[in-house]
C-alpha cells in the first residue's frame, strides 16, 4: 500500500472511530467528559499556535475563553441573538481582544509578555466579577440557550439539548478547526511564525515584518479560544468568571506542554489525557479533602520540563526513531 | 555604478560615538572590506545599513532611495541581505527549513495574506519552487548532505555557511557579511574565500568585515577602514595598509605606546 492510501485508511479509521464512538459508549457521563476534552482541544491547539510555533508566551489565554463566552452568553440572553451567530460572534470578539493583547506584545517578549498577559487576563476577569448589571457577577450568566434545533425539511430535526447532539457539533468544530491548525502550521505562515519564535532579529532580516505576524498570530489564536468559549456557553448554559481564571490557563498549558509544545498532534493528546486524569483524580479528592489536581499537574509539568521537553509527543517520536535505527 | 551610499551616518549609544559622520559608497558589483580595531563601530555600521536602529543622523542611500528609516524586513525586501558576527540561524528548524523560511516570497504578500493562501489549501511551505532553490542554494554553500538535520546540531563554521544561504534565498544585490571567517581553520578558510567570490561573480555587490587578513587582502577591490567610529581610510588593499593612519589604529602610535 502506497504511503498516501496508508494515511489516508489512517485518517477514515480514526474518523470512523470517533463518529461510532457515543454510539458504542452510550453513557451521558462519558459523552460530557469527551466534550470536555474537545473544548480544552480547541483551547490547548489555538494556545499552541501563539506559545508553539510562535513563541508568544501568552498566560492570558482564558481570558480569550471568557470572552467567548460571555459575548455569545450575552447576545443570546439579552438581545436574542441565535447562539449560531453568537458562535462567531464570540470568536470574532476574542479576536479583536486578541488583536489587542498583540499590541503590547510588540514591545515585550519573554516573561515581560508573560506578566503583562497575566495581568490582561486578571483585568478582564474583576472585570466579568464586578459588571454585575451586564454579567451578574460571580453568579454567573444562567439561563443561556442551547444550539438551536437545526431542521431539515420536516422529517428531521436536531436539537442541542443532548451531550451526543453536541459531541457531533463540537466534533464538526473540532476536526474543521484542527484542519486549519494544519495548513496553518504547514504553511510559508508557519515557517515564518517558527522564525520569528527562533530568532526575532534574525526573522527581520529574512523579510519578515514581525510586528505584523505577531498582531496576526495573536487574533487567529485568540478566535479559536473564543469559538472553544462560545461552544461551552451554550453547552453548558451557565458562564461564570471562572472561565476566565489563571487556573484554567495554567491547565491549557499543562496539557499543551504535556502532549508536546510546538506539534500538532500533542494538545489534543494532552487535552484528552488530562480531562480524563482530572475527572478520576475527582473521587480521590472527594476522600482527601485537597485540591490535587493541580498538584498533580504542577508535578506533570516540572516532570515533562525536566524529563521530556518535547512531551508525550516527543517522547514517542524518539522512541519510533530509535526504533527504526536499530532495524 | 552607484548602488549604496551614506551621508554622514552617524549612530550614539548613550553618550558614546559609535558611527561618527562617515559618507562612503558601493558600486554595483564590487567587493568591499570594511575593517578596523576592535569597538571601532563596524557592526554598529551594517545593523544601521541593515535596519536593525536607525541612524541618530545621517542617511543611507540604497538604489536612489532613502533607506535611513526603513525597518530590517523593509531593508531586506528591497534586496539588502546580511549575515551576523554571532550566527543567528533558526536552531531548532532543520537546515532545509532555515533556507526555505528565507525563500517566502514575502515582497507580494504580508502574513494575512499567507494565512489566506494556507487555508486555501496553498503556500505549503516549501513549494517545487522554493525547494529547488533551497536545494541549489545549500548545494552551493556545501550544506545538501545536511539539509535534514537540525540547525543547532551543525559545527560552527556550517552555520555561518547556513546563514550564508539563508541570506541569499532572499535574492539581494547587496550581502553585508559580518565577519563570515571567524572561528574558521585555514582549510575551511579557502572554502569560505570561494564561496564569497562566486556569489559576486553572480552580480552580488558585497560589504564585508573581516579580521582574519588573509581574507581581507584575498578578495577585497576596495577596504573602508573604522577607527572610533570614523572613517580614517579608504583605498585599494596595499595602499591602505601603508596607510600610516591606519598602521597607527591597528599597533598603536608612538604617542599611544608610552601609555
Amino acid at each position: 500500500m502506497s504511503p498516501h492510501a496508508r494515511a489516508w485508511l489512517k485518517w477514515a479509521l480514526g474518523g470512523a472511530a470517533l463518529i461510532a464512538l457515543p454510539l458504542v459508549v452510550r453513557d451521558r457521563y462519558f459523552l460530557h467528559l469527551l466534550v470536555t476534552a474537545g473544548i480544552f482541544v480547541l483551547l490547548a491547539s489555538s494556545w499552541n499556535l501563539l506559545a508553539g510555533y510562535a513563541g508568544q508566551l501568552n498566560l492570558g489565554h482564558a481570558a480569550f475563553y471568557g470572552i467567548g463566552a460571555y459575548t455569545s452568553a450575552i447576545l443570546a440572553t439579552k438581545l436574542g441573538v441565535t447562539p449560531w451567530l453568537g458562535l462567531f460572534a464570540g470568536g470574532l470578539m476574542a479576536a479583536l481582544f486578541g488583536l489587542m493583547l498583540g499590541v503590547p506584545a510588540l514591545r515585550l517578549s519573554g516573561p515581560y509578555l508573560a506578566i503583562t498577559t497575566i495581568g490582561f487576563s486578571e483585568i478582564l476577569r474583576l472585570v466579568a466579577m464586578n459588571w454585575v448589571e451586564l454579567t451578574r457577577g460571580s453568579l454567573g450568566l444562567y439561563g443561556i440557550p442551547p444550539f438551536t434545533p437545526i431542521r431539515l425539511g420536516n422529517w428531521l430535526e436536531i436539537e442541542f439539548r443532548s451531550e451526543i447532539s453536541s459531541y457531533y457539533l463540537l466534533l464538526v468544530l473540532v476536526c474543521a478547526s484542527m484542519a486549519i491548525f494544519r495548513r496553518l502550521t504547514t504553511s510559508e505562515f508557519g515557517l515564518s511564525l517558527k522564525s520569528l519564535r527562533e530568532d526575532e532579529i534574525g526573522a527581520a532580516s529574512i523579510g519578515v515584518n514581525i510586528s505584523a505576524y505577531k498582531l496576526a498570530v495573536f487574533t487567529i489564536s485568540a478566535f479559536f479560544a473564543g469559538l472553544a468559549g462560545a461552544f461551552f456557553a451554550h453547552y453548558q448554559r451557565l458562564v461564570s468568571p471562572d472561565t476566565l481564571s489563571l487556573g484554567e490557563t495554567f491547565t491549557i498549558l499543562t496539557m499543551t506542554m504535556l502532549g508536546g509544545l510546538g506539534t500538532l498532534v500533542g494538545p489534543v493528546v494532552g487535552a484528552v489525557l488530562l480531562t480524563f486524569l482530572s475527572e478520576g483524580l475527582r473521587f480521590v479528592e472527594d476522600m482527601v479533602k485537597l485540591d490535587v489536581r493541580m498538584i498533580i499537574y504542577g508535578v506533570l509539568l516540572i516532570v515533562t520540563i525536566l524529563f521530556m521537553r518535547g512531551g508525550i509527543v516527543g517522547l514517542w517520536n524518539s522512541l519510533r526513531s530509535a526504533g527504526r535505527a536499530e532495524e | 555604478m552607484e548602488l549604496l551610499r551614506t551621508d554622514n551616518l552617524t549612530r550614539y549609544f548613550g553618550g558614546l560615538c559609535a558611527v561618527n559622520d562617515v559618507d562612503f559608497e558601493l558600486a554595483s558589483g564590487e567587493i568591499v572590506g570594511l575593517i578596523g580595531p576592535n569597538g571601532a563601530g563596524k557592526t554598529t555600521l551594517i545593523n544601521l545599513l541593515s535596519g536593525v536602529f536607525p541612524p541618530s543622523s545621517g542617511k543611507i542611500i540604497f538604489k536612489d532611495k532613502e533607506i535611513s528609516r526603513l525597518k530590517a524586513h523593509q531593508v531586506n525586501s528591497l534586496g539588502i541581505a546580511r549575515t551576523f558576527q554571532v550566527v543567528r540561524v533558526f536552531k531548532k528548524l532543520t537546515v532545509l527549513d532555515n533556507v526555505l523560511a528565507a525563500a517566502v516570497d514575502r515582497r507580494r504578500m504580508g502574513p494575512w495574506g499567507l494565512v489566506a493562501r494556507a487555508i486555501l489549501g496553498r503556500g505549503e511551505a516549501g513549494e517545487a519552487r522554493d525547494r529547488d532553490e533551497a536545494h541549489r542554494l545549500l548545494e552551493f554553500v556545501g550544506l545538501s548532505s545536511y539539509r535534514g538535520e537540525l540547525a543547532e546540531n551543525l559545527p560552527y563554521a556550517l552555520s555561518k555557511r547556513l546563514e550564508i544561504a539563508r541570506a541569499l534565498a532572499t535574492n539581494p544585490t547587496l550581502l553585508l557579511l559580518d565577519e563570515p571567517s571567524s572561528g574558521l581553520n585555514p582549510s575551511e578558510l579557502n572554502g569560505q574565500i570561494e564561496i564569497i567570490r562566486r556569489i559576486n561573480r553572480q552580480g552580488v555587490t558585497i560589504l564585508i568585515i573581516e579580521h582574519v587578513m588573509k581574507v581581507i587582502m584575498d578578495i577585497s577591490q576596495r577596504l573602508i577602514v573604522l577607527h572610533y567610529g570614523q572613517k580614517i581610510a579608504e583605498g585599494p588593499p596595499t595602499e591602505v595598509y601603508r596607510n600610516p593612519q591606519v598602521v597607527e589604529a591597528y599597533l598603536g602610535g608612538e604617542t599611544n605606546a608610552e601609555h
